[in-house]
């Protein structure tokens, strides 16, 4: 069977060059999706590793320590569920070798007035007390500082984006104040002065949050010390898919109270519809590459079939099973299949490499709306999913393989003779 | 060697019920050179199909060394095609993309025989019927005699028992068709294989060792001749 099968190999490539053209076009034609698909899949994957990558560099860490449903009813940003006792966990992580950063996380309403400012006005932001030095273990805003300085503990002071920034005319040194309430709900009042203005890649930070020093966050909102989370970064390889199980280890190890650990996909679990959104079009990508290969190989496949009908009829005289002009056709289509794979990696390759090394500006666009919840700025880029290479080339094979089924069945319905009576 | 006893076959042409043939009985034995002659329509090609196991028979018996056709599975009758019957087209029916030697040798890649046998009987064969130095050509590149010499060689190969060829020299010129004739009655004559034909020339009757005439699916006459 071996043997048979190495010259119906033979055979079918030698058959794809009886009609060079129409192999070439259909060839193409594949080739053209599976790039499409590659190269797609690539600034899809590159948009949502940007993501987890921003979220875990800039806002939550790729695992967290908080009160129990904490996270649930994060976006209330009622200061009821706390960690109590930040400081006692943070000396066993330290011990146990994982950086952490607490940060107490609240609302208030950012006032501005009219000089130094342009006009006077108030926006409600997201305020983060975080601890100056700790931070840069975990998060890497303090990298992102353009203008000004970081922010330095026990000083009133903020750090803001700079969209932000440009939105509200803000400059360093100028003086903004706060309204919020306190841990017990007592309304609370804070003077503070901008030291600094970062830019990050994290659209949603820069336009959306506010950082103070935590102990003045403390101090004002009356913490008592309680902080409303401690962010982690454990080791991993690819942003997002650290496990949380030494973090809870050292909770067990040292019976902390009412506090949890959570993962990054614990944390993450409103992106998962965006996820899904992806594999979605992914998915779409896929169906249409099939249609493609599906649509442009049966038909180059039955005007094949169709043509060579007699000598089909020839070779079943001469005693090949039906089985066998299946397998014959197949590897056939099969071919084209291979050869639109090897034109679609080629191309996807090279769609990819541009993806990669310069990516997509989406700065204008960005600039212009604000996309809640996407976590990136300026320039998207592509990554190399190789995952996704390899299952385009077999499954475009496959498909070829399998579509070539159908035209040949359909001759091979006739008798023989019908077959070799065929003009 | 072939028994064919009391053979019917049906055609249905539109509405029309055609009695291709009405009750074929005749004996073929090794190593004959026979004939079938008739005009267009009188059964001549039916008989072909249904002695090559390529067409199914109505009613009566057709036997091959013993082998009863008509209670044989249609995989069965496949094997049998494989290796026991060669055939040769009134258009040659040679695959375009491959070289003489590998048209010929497609045959024994499908029994699978070894690389060096294979080779070895291939190209004794394509000597045999005048094709030395020719067996890298493609089809293309052959005269209309030299490609029915290539079908010859395909039909022999795998030392069929018998060889059934629809009217071989149709579309051959007299001078390359009587050359396929000597060549195919050299064969015969030389290995002892079986040859059916069927036809309507003159000449290839000439050449037949048996003689069988058809009519309206009927045989006419049955005359055994020497050459």
């Amino acid at each position: 069977m071996v043997r048979r099968a190495r010259f119906f190999f033979v055979l079918a490539f030698r058959n794809l060059t009886r009609h060079r053209r129409r192999t070439v076009v259909t060839a193409l034609a594949m080739a053209v999706g599976i790039s499409i698909y590659t190269s797609m899949d690539s600034i899809l994957v590159g948009f949502i590793s940007e993501i987890d990558r921003n979220l875990v560099d800039f806002e939550i860490g790729n695992a967290a320590i908080t009160a129990p449903e904490y996270w649930d009813e994060r976006h209330r940003y009622l200061l009821d569920r706390l960690v109590e006792d930040p400081e006692a966990l943070l000396r066993v992580l330290e011990e146990a070798g994982i950086p952490a950063a607490p940060r107490t996380t609240f609302r208030g309403d950012l006032i501005v007035h009219y000089d130094p400012f342009p006009e006077d006005g108030s926006v409600p932001m997201v305020f983060a007390g975080l601890d100056p030095e700790l931070d840069s273990r975990v998060f890497r805003l303090r990298e992102a500082i353009v203008e000004g300085r970081w922010l330095e503990s026990g000083r009133e002071e903020i750090v803001l984006g700079r969209w932000l920034a440009e939105q509200l005319g803000a400059e360093v040194g100028y003086p903004v104040s706060v309204t919020t309430r306190t841990r017990d709900g007592y309304r609370q009042f804070l003077e503070l002065e901008v030291a600094g203005i970062y830019e990050s890649p994290n659209p949603y930070v820069d336009r959306n949050k506010v950082h103070l020093p935590l102990d003045v966050a403390d101090l004002y909102l009356e913490m008592k010390g309680a902080v409303t989370s401690i962010h982690l970064k454990l080791p991993e390889a690819i942003p997002g898919t650290a496990d949380p199980a030494p973090a809870r280890r050292v909770l067990e190890a040292v019976g902390a109270g009412p506090v949890v650990a959570l993962s990054y996909a614990d944390m993450t679990e409103e992106f998962t519809e965006m996820m899904e959104m992806e594999e979605g079009f992914t998915n779409l990508l896929l169906f249409l590459l099939a249609i493609i290969a599906i649509v442009g190989v049966s038909n180059t496949m039955l005007m094949s079939v169709l043509e060579r009908e007699r000598e089909i009829g020839m070779l079943r005289s001469l005693g090949l099973h039906n089985r066998e002009i299946r397998l014959l056709f197949s590897l056939e289509a099969a071919g084209i299949g291979v050869l639109g794979a090897i034109g679609g990696l080629a191309l996807g390759s090279v769609f990819t490499g541009l993806l990669v090394t310069y990516g997509v500006d989406y700065s204008r666009l960005m600039s212009e709306i604000d996309f809640a919840g996407y976590r990136f700025d300026s320039v998207l880029y592509g990554v190399w999913n190789y995952g996704t290479m390899v299952s385009a080339t077999v499954f475009a094979v496959l498909v070829a393989g399998v579509v070539a089924i159908f035209p040949t069945r359909r001759i091979l319905k006739k008798s023989v003779t019908d077959c070799l009576r065929h003009v | 060697m072939i028994t064919i006893k009391d053979v019917k076959k049906d055609y249905i042409d539109g509405d029309i019920k055609v009695h291709a043939l009405r009750g074929v009985s005749m004996e073929i034995e090794r190593g004959e050179f026979l004939s079938i002659a008739g005009p267009s329509g009188s059964g001549k090609t039916t008989l072909l199909n249904l002695i090559g196991c390529i067409d199914s028979i109505d009613g009566g018996e057709i036997s091959i060394d013993g082998e009863e056709l008509a209670r044989r599975k249609a995989k069965e009758l496949v094997e049998i095609r494989r290796h026991k019957i060669g055939f040769v087209f009134q258009s040659f029916n040679l695959i375009p993309v491959l070289s003489a030697y590998e048209n010929v040798a497609i045959v024994l890649e499908m029994l699978e025989l070894p690389r060096g046998e294979i080779r070895e009987r291939t190209m004794t064969l394509l000597h045999e019927v005048g094709l030395e130095g020719m067996e890298n050509r493609r089809p293309s590149k052959l005269s209309g005699g030299q490609q029915q010499r290539v079908a010859v060689a395909r039909a022999l190969i795998k030392e069929p028992l018998i060889v059934l060829a629809d009217e071989p020299t149709a579309n051959l010129d007299s001078g390359t068709g009587e050359a396929l004739l000597k060549l195919m009655k050299r064969i015969n004559h030389d290995r002892g294989t079986t040859f059916v034909f069927s036809t309507h020339d003159p000449m290839v009757m000439d050449y037949a060792g048996r003689l069988c005439r058809l009519h309206d699916g009927e045989i006419e006459s049955d005359e055994k001749r020497s050459v």
